[in-house]
């Protein structure tokens, strides 16, 4: 108590869900195997992984719709273990497939959720309100779910977590099937929902969803989790995964090319014409200013720069030797 | 008060769940009506048992009462297909309250459905005391929170909704058939002492009895209206109490089928 009370005082981040060896086994298999994992208050985790990660379980795991092999985790102090309705309070989350009856209403499947999580009859009203029409639903708030699209569908399961703004939000693939507009939106009310002080824990698939949103995030693969970081770091993380194409007025001496390759940061650099470099390095910011003064200093004019950084699918295949794409073909569960 | 009120929502949730299958509502009514005013009508002026038409339409009432109150567990397949039980158990509610309310639920929306049919019936054959039907009234909405219990503990304890489908196929057939729903002991007796016997263990027969007992239609009645009642209390609070914990052990775990 006294240390929390310390780490807020001194505006440190406080874990909000520490997961510890959690384990879920069907059978033979091992869907998630030994997870490990500190979720700071305030932030958005993304669980990043291809379909059959096992992301879906761990998140079912959190919200204690299933019970774990082994392991467990403290989410706010409570153990989904001994205490999982003191931790579900703490929770709400927006399933992957809609979890909807088709002989409702979208109101219906709203306002019913809003109740059953306390909002009083005045705060129901107008989050239901509010969040039919963010969401474009206000029109066809009547109309049952039987008729509408899987879109349409997935905007209704998402609205149920704007609606009830848990303190730890759960939001599994929120965007899957949600048109290049709609998925902006969701994204801006996912930071919005995060900004009024809900953690956001987002599984997803999709590299730049996890990219654009996350503060950290944590990459799984085969029920395990590889790595986790912030998304700069993790690519950063690739050794030489920065890549610097320079052209010069002319061509680049061998001395200049010695000076460069003493840099820690640059791991590779290809002399691709004699005036036209191209340099594998890591921390491109810190770096292309260094090696813009060396060329500087030997009066080398600099025609172009080009500046390319790694993205989470190369961090990625460097740490399963996969794309996430060959890594969805090759799993178990598909 | 919160906890109630989030009990309440369950219920609210099943009620409402419930009549929104109005043509499965439309259609139980329209076989209800048939049954009294076909059957029951032509079928009394076959028999040689006397005011069998009465006796014949408050059986008929039990038996929507008790195929209605069943319905709660078609509903749980529903909702396992549709992934809602995964939803149900992520609730920030206890899952207690969850199977409190749905077992409270369960049988509340089939006393709902069932008490204006009720009221047509007994406009048709009358009430002789007011008294004596208000107690077989408050029985019978017992009897539909043990049945909806019953249903539950089977839909829980089986997990599969084809399995379920057949049990309760079977179970409905030997359940109103093996009772004094339809026919007098007396009849029964004389057709197999051994059938009598099973229907004195039937809830059916108990629920029918009181229902009878409640509407002054007395000349049949087997058991003592006391006996009655006590059989449905205890029928209601034993499958209400194993509904209730079946449906909490079991949710979780999915192995649905």
């Amino acid at each position: 108590m006294i240390s929390k009370l310390i780490q807020r005082r001194k505006n440190l981040p406080m874990t909000l869900i520490e997961i510890r060896n959690l384990t879920k086994k069907f059978g033979d298999f091992i869907a998630v195997d030994h997870l490990n994992l500190s979720i700071e208050e305030g932030e958005i985790f993304g669980l990043l992984g291809p379909n059959g990660a096992g992301k879906t379980t761990t998140l079912l795991m959190l919200t204690t719709v299933i019970k774990p092999s082994e392991g467990t985790a403290i989410i706010g102090g409570y153990d989904i273990r001994t205490n999982p309705d003191k931790a579900r309070k703490l929770i709400g989350m927006s399933f992957q497939d809609p979890k909807l009856l088709w002989v409702d209403t979208i109101l219906d499947v709203l306002d019913w959720h809003a109740k059953v999580c306390g909002l009083s009859r005045q705060e129901r009203k107008n989050r239901v309100e509010w969040a039919l029409k963010e969401l474009g639903l206000w029109e066809i708030r009547r109309k049952k779910i039987h008729a509408l699209s899987g879109g349409t569908r997935k905007r209704i399961e998402v609205a149920k977590i704007l609606i009830q703004r848990p303190k730890i939000a759960i939001v599994d693939e929120p965007t899957a099937q949600i048109d290049v507009v709609g998925k902006h939106r969701i994204w801006n009310m996912i930071r919005a929902l995060r900004d009024e002080g809900s953690t956001i824990i987002l599984a997803t698939n999709e590299l730049y969803e996890a990219d654009e949103l996350s503060d950290r995030i944590g990459i799984m693969h085969r029920g395990k989790l590889l790595v986790c970081d912030s998304p700069e770091k993790l690519k950063d993380s690739i050794p030489g995964g920065d890549v610097v194409e320079v052209r010069t007025e002319r061509g680049i001496p061998r001395e200049v090319l010695e000076k460069l390759k003493k840099f820690d940061e640059i791991v590779e650099i290809a002399v691709i014409e004699s005036n036209y470099l191209r340099i594998h390095l890591n921390r491109v910011e810190e770096t292309v200013p260094k090696i813009m003064e060396i060329l500087f200093n030997e009066k080398i004019q600099v025609l172009s720069v080009n500046v390319t950084q790694p993205s989470l699918d190369d961090v990625f295949l460097h740490y399963t030797g996969l794309t996430i794409e060959e890594a969805e073909k090759l799993s178990p569960v598909r | 008060m919160k906890e109630l009120r989030e009990v309440l929502y369950v219920i609210e949730r099943d009620v409402k769940m419930f009549l929104n299958h109005k043509i499965l509502l439309f259609m139980r009514a329209v076989w209800f009506i048939a049954q009294i005013a076909l059957f029951g009508l032509i079928a009394s002026r076959m028999v040689i048992v006397p005011n069998y038409f009465e006796y014949y339409a408050a059986g008929i009432t039990i038996t929507i009462l008790y195929s209605t109150a069943v319905f709660i567990g078609y509903d749980i397949y529903e909702e396992a297909e549709h992934g809602i039980v995964e939803y149900l158990l992520s609730l920030p509610i206890s899952r207690k309250k969850l199977a409190i309310g749905r077992s409270i639920g369960g049988g509340l929306r089939s006393f709902i459905y069932v008490a204006p049919l009720m009221g047509i019936v007994l406009a048709w054959i009358g009430v002789r005391n007011p008294i004596n039907f208000m107690i077989a009234f408050f029985s019978l909405f017992l009897f539909a929170f043990g049945v909806a219990g019953m249903s539950i503990t089977i839909a829980m304890g089986v997990k599969s909704s084809d399995k379920f489908d057949i049990l309760m196929g079977a179970l409905d057939a030997l359940i109103v058939r093996l009772s004094t729903v339809m026919y007098p002991k007396v009849y029964i007796e004389r057709a197999n002492p051994f059938y009598a016997e099973l229907a004195n263990f039937n809830p059916l027969t108990f629920a029918s009895e009181l229902f009878r007992w409640g509407a002054g239609i007395e000349q049949y009645l087997t058991f003592e209206p006391l006996l009655s009642v006590l059989v449905i209390v205890a029928f209601f609070s034993i499958f209400t109490l194993i509904g209730i914990i079946f449906y909490e052990k079991r949710l979780e775990g999915g192995g649905w089928q």
